[in-house]
């Protein structure tokens, strides 16, 4: 049981919003379909949730196709990005109204429950007499998702439900967003530009680019293995640092070289590597500032900026010419201009194609 | 250049009242030195009054209560241009029928300064800028970052610029444009040794640009320190809860002697002489710590709280756990590498010399504790 995508197209005047998407989402995923702003997932979402219609291709759920069924009779949930809540009705009334206009008569009390239940379980029972304008974006928010929960539909949609939250909202509500899924089951899908929202809450992750799937699987899966330079690059945070390097031979062993101190050994994996240059890949967090190992790879920086992310810290520094970061899990800060040394772990490289952007292969064994 | 002093500042858009407590007051008590040429950040949640200071520090607002000083000098009455305040806004504010030198030029040409002595500041402070490339351009024609960077020369052009005032000033700028516009922001600021304030609700760029932070909440400072301080020693729960990401962890405790501190059905053990302290003011106290400064253990493990794992949450570089003692949510750090599944139950080690306590919101003071302490068994 579940969702399935088949072979969907959506053409509007004469350019491919989404090209031949094909997807299975199965009962129990959470599923994230990421990518950058205007990649088409908002698109591929809503007809998903029929309230498009595909140019050509099909949409199951359970088996049943559903691809012309009209919005109305979508037995789903959809929760948007623009929180939408009735301004003349208290958070109890909002989170009620659709059992109030479904075909399926509800008794009040079985309402009552529901609104409690579900209101207990975004945290915001205390707030049901409020009306909208008295309460903050972060509970509108939870309102409206306590709405979309409320009929217990099986299949719930969110399209970057957290956009326009504060931070600490979003940090809150990520974590809480995980935990309601798994109180609640069947299934969701969630589009969103943000990998953190992935790497936090997903079962699954899908990434859009340029109107089609490129790579779909679970989240440490596509992690581990981005299959092209774009997925590695994006679903990283912050972004994977992807730096062009050319194959030498030293002593008898194989290197990718980016500059003279910079030099990946990558004998292990020569085999796959027939070409003169390529595209290497490395995440900020597995260059350090301090060294860990003797294997390490260590280079020159000058430090461009350091910039505070949450409890974590990224360093921007310049090698060369070429722009690196680094990302430490404490607070630490660097002057404009200062030098330092930077420690890159030999393990952590995806070598690219440089034509097709491919993975080619990756050092180390864990990776 | 100058120092900015705001001595008792209170401003209530509705005046005050007859009756004190029918005031509703945007910003109450404000009193803050800011040294000369520092990066400051005026940093909180939407509503809570640092658009409201900033826009009394500029001039554009006069306080109902309070004096503004520049360098010693009251300019609370002064409107901006009388205190030589330049800003720089949201959206980029250009002159489109000027090409860029002619925007940089525009405030030295109004102010009657020699065609010479206009080229050779304009040329300095668009080398600063990085944008001596578009002196020529049209500005119709720039990104919106490069638009923002001409608001800021046009600002810093004048030599005798006391300070120039930013409003979120990436709110409308690409993601990826944002991380050089961060960086030149705060070398400009470092070279030309300018007081800078900045004001935003995003910690991330409040933390990144300012050696000041203002943290404010409902009308009121909650604190000014480095990043480094606001986030090791948070003076309110609220600081404490709004720096870092994810917040610290607060906790309830009733302190006994000896140093059992009991919470929602369990206890740790802290040194005796800290509960000592604590004791001679009360028994109710708030704990706070750091999710990083937590050590979660998967094996029973001497010294720990033990739990269940509510939520695990990756970020790639570590994993996020919130593991539910009784009532109680507390959030730590796990490695990457460690396996760990919604309903384990864990082992939580609290650092002893990262914990901070609160009462009533506000940061209890400790004297100096011996920072070997972090071995309970030696009390």
């Amino acid at each position: 049981m579940g969702i399935i995508i088949e072979n969907v197209t959506k053409t509007i005047q004469g350019v491919n919003i989404l090209n031949n998407v094909n997807l299975v989402v199965n009962e129990g995923d959470f599923s994230v379909l990421l990518a950058p702003t205007g990649s088409g997932k908002t698109t591929l979402l809503r007809i998903i949730a029929g309230i498009e219609k595909p140019t050509s291709g099909k949409i199951y759920f359970d088996g049943v196709d559903v691809t012309n069924l009209s919005v109305q009779n979508h037995n789903i949930a959809m929760v948007h990005q623009q929180f939408v809540n009735y301004p003349s009705y208290t958070v109890y009334e909002n989170i009620a109204s659709p059992l109030r206009v479904s075909k399926k008569k509800y008794s009040k009390k079985e309402i009552d429950d529901k609104v409690r239940a579900n209101a207990k379980l975004l945290g915001i029972s205390g707030i049901l007499d409020a009306l909208p304008e008295q309460i903050s974006g972060g509970q509108q928010q939870r309102t409206a998702i306590a709405r979309a929960l409320i009929k217990g539909t099986k299949y719930v949609f969110l399209d970057e439900p957290l956009a326009n939250l504060d931070y600490k909202l979003r940090e809150e509500l990520r974590g809480e967003l995980k935990l309601i899924f798994r109180k609640k089951g069947g299934a969701m899908i969630y589009a969103t530009p943000e990998p953190i929202d992935a790497m936090g809450m997903a079962s699954h992750v899908g990434f859009i680019y340029k109107g089609e799937i490129i790579q779909y699987g679970p989240v440490k899966e596509v992690y581990k293995n981005p299959k092209f330079l774009e997925v590695g690059e994006y679903f990283s945070n912050p972004t994977m640092n992807i730096l062009e390097g050319k194959k030498i031979e030293e002593n008898n062993r194989q290197f990718i070289k980016v500059t003279n101190q910079f030099k990946i050994d990558v004998s292990s994996v020569n085999e796959k590597l027939v070409k003169d240059s390529y595209f290497i890949g490395v995440r900020a967090h597995d260059i350090s500032m301090k060294n860990k190992k003797d294997c390490f790879v260590e280079i020159d920086g000058i430090v461009e900026l350091t910039e505070a992310v949450g409890s974590d810290t990224e360093i921007h520094i310049e090698h060369f010419g070429k722009e690196i970061i680094a990302l430490v899990d404490t607070f630490v800060s660097y002057e404009i201009g200062e030098t330092v040394k930077l420690y890159i772990n030999p393990n952590r490289f995806y070598i690219f194609d440089k034509e097709t952007h491919k993975l080619c292969a990756k050092t180390g064994k864990e990776n | 250049m100058a120092i900015i002093e705001l001595r008792n500042i209170c401003h209530a858009y509705n005046g005050i009242q007859k009756n004190e407590k029918d005031t509703i007051y945007a910003v109450k008590d404000i009193n803050q030195i800011y040294p000369d040429g520092s990066a400051v950040a005026l940093l909180g949640p939407s509503g809570c009054g640092k658009t409201t200071l900033l826009e009394i520090i500029s001039g554009l607002l006069v306080p109902t209560k309070g004096q503004i000083f520049f360098d010693g000098k009251d300019v609370t009455s002064l409107n901006a241009k009388q205190r030589h305040i330049a800003q720089v806004f949201q959206f980029p504010v250009v002159y489109d029928s000027m090409n860029v030198y002619g925007n940089l030029a525009f405030p030295l040409r109004n102010d009657g300064v020699d065609s010479d002595k206009i080229r050779e500041r304009v040329y300095e402070v668009a080398k600063y800028l990085e944008i001596t490339d578009l002196l020529k351009y049209s500005v119709t024609k720039l990104t919106a970052a490069d638009k923002q960077k001409v608001s800021l020369g046009r600002g810093i052009v004048r030599p005798d610029t006391a300070a120039v005032l930013l409003d979120e000033p990436l709110t409308v700028i690409d993601p990826k444009a944002q991380w050089g516009l961060r960086r030149k922001l705060k070398q400009v600021q470092k070279e030309l040794n300018i007081t800078m304030i900045y004001v935003t609700h995003d910690q991330h760029e409040a933390l990144t640009f300012a050696e000041h932070v203002t943290v404010m909440d409902v009308g009121k400072i909650e604190q000014t320190g480095s990043p480094k301080e606001l986030h090791e020693n948070p003076e309110s729960t609220f600081v404490g809860y709004f720096i870092g990401s994810p917040g610290m962890n607060f906790i309830d405790v009733k302190v006994n002697p000896g140093g059992k501190l009991d919470f929602s059905g369990t206890s740790i053990l802290i040194a005796g002489k800290i509960a000592d302290k604590l004791l001679e003011t009360g028994k109710y106290f708030t704990l706070g710590i750091r999710p990083e400064y937590i050590i979660l253990y998967k094996t029973e493990t001497e010294s720990c709280i033990s739990g269940k794992v509510k939520i695990v949450e990756d970020n790639g570089t570590y994993q996020i756990i919130t593991t539910q003692i009784g009532a109680l949510d507390i959030k730590s750090r796990a490695p990457e590498s460690m396996e760990i599944t919604y309903g384990d139950i864990v082992w939580l080690h609290l650092n002893q010399d990262k914990i901070k306590f609160f009462k009533e919101g506000k940061k209890f003071p400790l004297q100096p504790i011996n920072q070997k302490s972090s071995n309970m068994e030696e009390y």
